[in-house]
């Protein structure tokens, strides 16, 4: 493995992580978007995003990535490999943080909600003041996990024509007829990341633990 | 049901002129005033026809035995239950329903609901304070969220209220860290800190451990004798016949017996009441 090798396999990682942050970033909103429209109970609107989310919860990274790619621009959406990477793995993650935060509004105490409520808390106020500051706490080791998820997932996406670490690596054993190096490379560099996040989750849940002393999962 | 022709019948509570109904808050109008409040679950009857008027200043204790209504009657005063039927005027002015266009009382909105619970606060049995805000941070929440008083303000006040409960050092430590009487008299703060016309306790201490008790009803005393209105639902004979004006007794969803602590604990006239203190007093 060349040093060029090296520095590919460097410009393929942050192409993962761009498109796993990216993925992130966009998902979590709308995954929570999703979950509280869905804890409205709306009539109509509630079975089409259940229908909505389990389908792409049901559905492989690499199908839905084909989908996005060759099917979208059948109905006028032309997007380019890297936005239909992106799009793809915000979809996929959007459809699990649903879930995930669905659960957690599920879980959350109803005495608090009741106790907000009573003191003149509208509903728009008790969520962003009460429940949201608890709601990603107690989430947070379930949306960890899922990130975790979205970056395992990346190599999915190189079916459309993106070179992510695990296409790189391909790539560079075919070359080279030595597939260990570069593969060896891009477990480590997985690591890496998925470290990072996890770090992230520790850090961030021992804070948690020691001020407001509640264990999250 | 309409709200402006409401009738108060006699003897179904204190001081009835049957014009205390008045749209708008008068100075002598009841901190609360409940009629005909009912309510039912499925066809299950847990309130029936309860009337209940509270003057300004006045400590009103509602007594009975498990599953009599008392808590579910507590609740629809700040609307946190629904009343299938009834309707309640807080400070004159109503909750939960308003007259419609038509006449007829229509729901309110949530920000009308809002906009009536601050004329209201409630203490709640298991405390339901936010374990994510410090114990000033849970007193200043709805002061400065709902009333929109300057953060400043709120946190000066915030800091006078847990030092009249005892608790001006631990403003700053999250709930966790209290025991349950301190959590209590943190949840009194947060009532107080929105100064409201009424203040509701449901059972306030039925989930202390008895060395604790002790430390709340002395704050709630207080309260009582510096004018704050009260109603308070409790298991709690003895602060009851000490600190209230008035005994409301409840069985099967209807008020069995009022009046005075005394005529009450000494020489009650149903034979309901008999056999619930007769209970208390073994």
């Amino acid at each position: 493995m060349t040093f060029d090798d090296v520095l590919t396999l460097l410009a393929a990682a942050s192409i993962t992580l761009g498109l796993s942050v990216a993925g992130i970033a966009l998902g979590l909103p709308i995954g929570l978007g999703l979950a509280l429209l869905r804890s409205a109970r709306l009539p109509v609107l509630d079975q089409a995003i259940a229908a909505l989310v389990s389908l792409v919860r049901a559905a492989p990274i690499v199908t839905l990535a084909l989908f996005v790619f060759f099917v979208l621009p059948e109905a006028g959406l032309e997007l380019a490999p890297i936005p239909a990477a992106v799009v793809t793995l915000t979809l996929n993650t959007a459809a699990f943080d649903c879930e995930i935060f669905r659960a957690g509004l599920a879980a959350f105490p109803r005495d608090q909600l009741e106790a907000a409520s009573a003191y003149g808390l509208r509903p728009a106020t008790r969520f962003r003041r009460i429940v949201l500051p608890q709601l990603w706490r107690a989430s947070l080791g379930p949306l960890v996990s899922e990130m975790t998820i979205v970056l395992k997932g990346t190599p999915a996406v190189a079916v459309i024509g993106v070179v992510e670490i695990t296409r790189a690596a391909g790539r560079i054993g075919a070359q080279t007829y030595e597939p260990l190096p570069p593969f060896l490379a891009a477990t480590v560099l997985y690591t890496a990341l998925i470290a990072v996040l996890v770090r992230g989750q520790r850090f961030a849940e021992a804070r948690i633990a020691r001020r407001y002393g509640y264990a999250v999962s | 049901m309409r709200i402006d022709s409401l009738e108060h019948r006699p003897g179904s509570g204190f001081r009835d002129d049957g014009r205390r109904a008045a749209p708008d808050a008068s100075p002598d109008a009841p901190a609360v005033s409940a009629r005909r409040i009912c309510k039912a679950y499925g066809g299950t009857e847990v309130l029936r026809d309860i009337d209940l008027d509270v003057a300004p200043g006045e400590t009103v204790c509602i007594l009975g035995p498990s599953g009599s209504g008392k808590s579910t009657f507590l609740r629809c005063l700040n609307w946190l239950e629904e009343p299938s039927s009834g309707t309640v005027l807080l400070d004159g002015q109503p909750i939960g329903r308003l007259p419609g266009r038509d006449g007829r009382p229509r729901p309110m909105n949530a920000r009308e609901l809002a906009a009536a619970r601050t004329r209201v606060s409630m203490v709640f049995q298991h405390f339901a304070l936010w374990p994510h805000l410090t114990a000033l941070g849970n007193v200043v929440e709805a002061p400065v969220h709902v009333l929109g008083r300057p953060r400043s303000e709120a946190l000066a006040e915030g800091r006078r209220l847990l030092e009249r409960v005892g608790l001006a050092e631990r403003a700053d430590a999250y709930p966790h860290t209290l025991s349950g009487g301190q959590k209590q008299r943190v949840a009194i703060s947060r009532a107080l800190a929105m100064r409201p016309k009424l203040l509701l306790f449901a059972e306030p201490t039925s989930a202390l451990d008895p060395e604790m008790v002790g430390e709340v009803l002395a704050v709630m005393r207080d309260l009582a004798r510096g004018g704050q209105t009260m109603i308070v639902v409790t298991h709690e004979m003895a602060f009851a016949r000490e600190v209230a004006d008035r005994i409301v007794f409840l069985d099967g969803g209807r008020v069995v017996e009022t009046g005075t602590p005394d005529a009450f604990f000494t020489r009650p006239h149903t034979e309901r009441a008999q056999r619930f203190l007769a209970r208390y007093a073994r």
